[in-house]
């Protein structure tokens, strides 16, 4: 009997373990290991150089598009290390693989600057450079990549559950909101940017930090949820849990799967520039043909079809697009010089004590 | 010699839990003990002093404890019902129990969400049957996280009880009837006590597993903080790995002092048979 009971608590104890193994896991699941790429049995007269690159998702078009004839023109075989901006900037920062090309958002190569992480570019060997806009050329200092891509941090709301018209980052706190909104946390790629327009808000010229808090403050008991991932607003605004909050103009077309009549406004004081970058990681030894990816990247023809796509909005201003193509892109020279943007060091530098500040004062 | 032949069999499994589990958890507690070379507390002491941080380890504590309240006054009635049938019955009815453990966490949260939502299933049927006005605000609360992690761990509580309950021997149950025992003095005198081992197991894995539960309270918890997403935040997203040691090494010493609470408590319970 005695026996019976232990092998049943053992039985009990394996599913119990099986169970939290699968709640501990779910967030990482499917971050694929590409480093074990198998041995490709090419018989061609010299063996396809790897290249691997650390991205956010590889999609079918880009695959087939921008990464095959890349890989044909170059005799490469390029492998992707696939995953989100933090976990991909910690693999890096652990050396557990040998990324060659990074991709990141602004905000976390910053971080990837100042741990030592990135190699300085030679811009000599980047010649589409030339054809970005201002603001794409070197948003991290002459030493590092550029921009491939920008996005632009606006509102979205469901006009139907939201009556009066939102035109400014002031509308935010409008009564009419209140339970209908979400913001982002402030440890998210656009979180101090909504630090950056509550300063604004609150009537300050220059950043004024203890006014941009006591201004979010005020707009917490209308939040329903701060959230972490873009993919989060989409959910709640498809599930109507919300009616509108700061959203990125590059993912409106999830928001519209959900709510046909989703409206995204550039607020009148200005969007905020997020811009995507890609660099090369200090120790690569293909730190040539990084660079050549780099500038095919940039090329005219690369971005307008990616563009066209409607997968990035190009920084390269020799794109042309007409108005339907270019519709819910962050746009052309006009958009473009209108845009906001932080000082990502800055950020960087404040990040700790703003989130420890927004823990404490806000988020409750 | 049989035996020391049987004991090599163990090796494998040792050596793996040995590299990738205990020295991985010694390191990260070791660490927490150093800053820039030098031996100190300080980590720990700034914790502790800190009322806020104080106060998302009692929130976390809270949830855990009201989520393992809730799963034996749901889960002991059902254990006790799945004990009593025939092998057959019971096959069927532990696999139902157990089934939700076989769907990701993710998956179960997402549904919690169409159920609880401010349009939700729950909230348009109580508002279609004018029981109440506005939709209630359940989903993004510690209510909603505890409903999921009450969903998730209820599994494991039936299923170390009715292990238990199984073997109670009838004869006892038939014996104390024929004494003269009402059905409740039954239940309160022979079945209650003798199923404790099996509820401290399900307690201690509920606890725990609500402790340090990460997807839950993210999916379906709202501003207020638990423990393990803090943890998260310092790790991932401030790179402030001491810290998320020591927030680590903390939950590992609850977590220690409560499977050593309730073992000490299963003992004064012990019924001799």
């Amino acid at each position: 009997m005695i026996r019976k009971k232990m092998i049943n608590s053992a039985l009990s104890i394996t599913f119990a373990a099986l169970a939290l193994a699968g709640c501990g896991t779910a967030n990482q699941a499917n971050t694929g290991t590409p480093t074990a790429s198998a041995p490709s049995s090419s018989t061609a007269s010299s063996e396809p150089t790897e290249l691997v690159v650390s991205t956010w998702g590889n999609d079918d078009f880009t695959a087939k598009e921008v990464i095959a004839p890349f890989e044909k023109k170059f005799n490469v075989k390029v492998v992707f290390e696939i995953g989100n901006n933090a976990d991909r900037l910690n693999k890096v920062q652990q050396k557990t693989s040998n990324v060659d090309v990074l991709f990141l958002s602004d905000y976390f190569t910053q971080q990837a600057i100042d741990a030592d992480l990135i190699e300085k570019i030679d811009r000599a060997y980047i010649p589409n450079l030339d054809q970005l806009y201002d603001i794409a050329k070197a948003p991290l200092g002459a030493d590092y990549g550029p921009a491939f891509t920008i996005n632009q941090l606006g509102i979205a709301y469901n006009p139907k559950l939201v009556k009066t018209e939102i035109t400014s980052w002031k509308d935010l706190w409008n009564p009419e909101l209140a339970k209908k909104l979400t913001m982002p946390g402030i440890t998210t790629t656009t979180g101090p940017m909504l630090l950056d327009a509550a300063s604004l808000v609150s009537g300050s010229s220059t950043f004024n930090e203890d006014q941009a808090f006591a201004k979010l403050k005020e707009l917490n008991p209308s939040v329903v949820k701060y959230y972490g991932k873009t993919s989060d607003f989409v959910t709640m605004f498809a599930q109507g849990e919300i009616a509108a909050g700061p959203f990125m103009q590059g993912f409106l077309k999830d928001l519209l799967a959900g709510v046909p009549d989703a409206k995204f406004v550039t607020p009148e004081e200005g969007g905020y520039a997020v811009m995507n970058t890609v660099n090369v990681v200090k120790g690569s030894k293909n730190k040539e043909l990084a660079e050549e990816l780099i500038n095919w990247y940039l090329s005219k023809e690369i971005q307008e079809k990616l563009a066209k796509a409607k997968i990035n909005s190009p920084t390269n201003k020799e794109v042309k697009l007409t108005e339907e193509e270019a519709e819910g892109l962050t746009y052309g020279a006009d958009m473009i010089s209108k845009l906001r943007y932080l000082d990502v060091k800055y950020v960087n530098e404040n990040l700790k004590k703003w989130t420890d500040r927004w823990n404490r004062e806000i988020a409750q | 010699m049989k035996k020391r032949y049987v004991y090599w069999l163990m090796l494998p499994g040792l050596l793996f839990l040995t590299l990738f589990m205990l020295l991985p958890i010694i390191h990260t507690i070791g660490s927490t003990f150093f800053q820039e070379g030098q031996f100190t507390f300080e980590g720990y002491l700034h914790f502790l002093r800190d009322r806020y941080y104080v106060d998302i380890l009692l929130t976390t504590m809270q949830v855990s404890l009201v989520t393992t309240m809730a799963c034996i006054v749901v889960g002991f009635p059902v254990a006790y019902h799945i004990s009593m049938l025939s092998p057959r019955k019971k096959g069927f009815l532990l696999a139902l129990a157990i089934f939700p453990l076989l769907t990701s966490s993710v998956v179960r949260s997402f549904s919690w969400i169409i159920i609880l939502g401010k349009n939700g299933l729950l909230n348009s049927w109580l508002v279609g049957l004018g029981l109440i006005d506005q939709p209630l605000e359940i989903l993004y609360t510690p209510t909603a996280v505890m409903i999921g992690l009450i969903h998730l761990f209820l599994p494991l509580l039936i299923i170390s009880l009715v292990g238990v309950m199984e073997n109670i021997d009838p004869d006892l149950v038939k014996a104390a009837e024929s004494l003269g025992s009402s059905r409740f003095t039954v239940f309160r005198k022979v079945i209650f006590p003798l199923s404790i081992p099996g509820l401290i197991l399900g307690s201690i894995l509920i606890f725990v597993g609500s402790m340090t539960a990460y997807t839950t309270p993210t999916v379906l918890g709202g501003k207020k903080r638990v423990i393990a997403t803090f943890l998260y935040q310092n790790a991932i997203t401030l790179n402030d790995w001491n810290s998320a040691s020591v927030i680590a090494t903390i939950m590992i010493v609850i977590t220690l002092l409560v499977i050593g609470l309730m073992t000490k408590m299963s003992h004064k319970f012990r019924v001799k048979g």
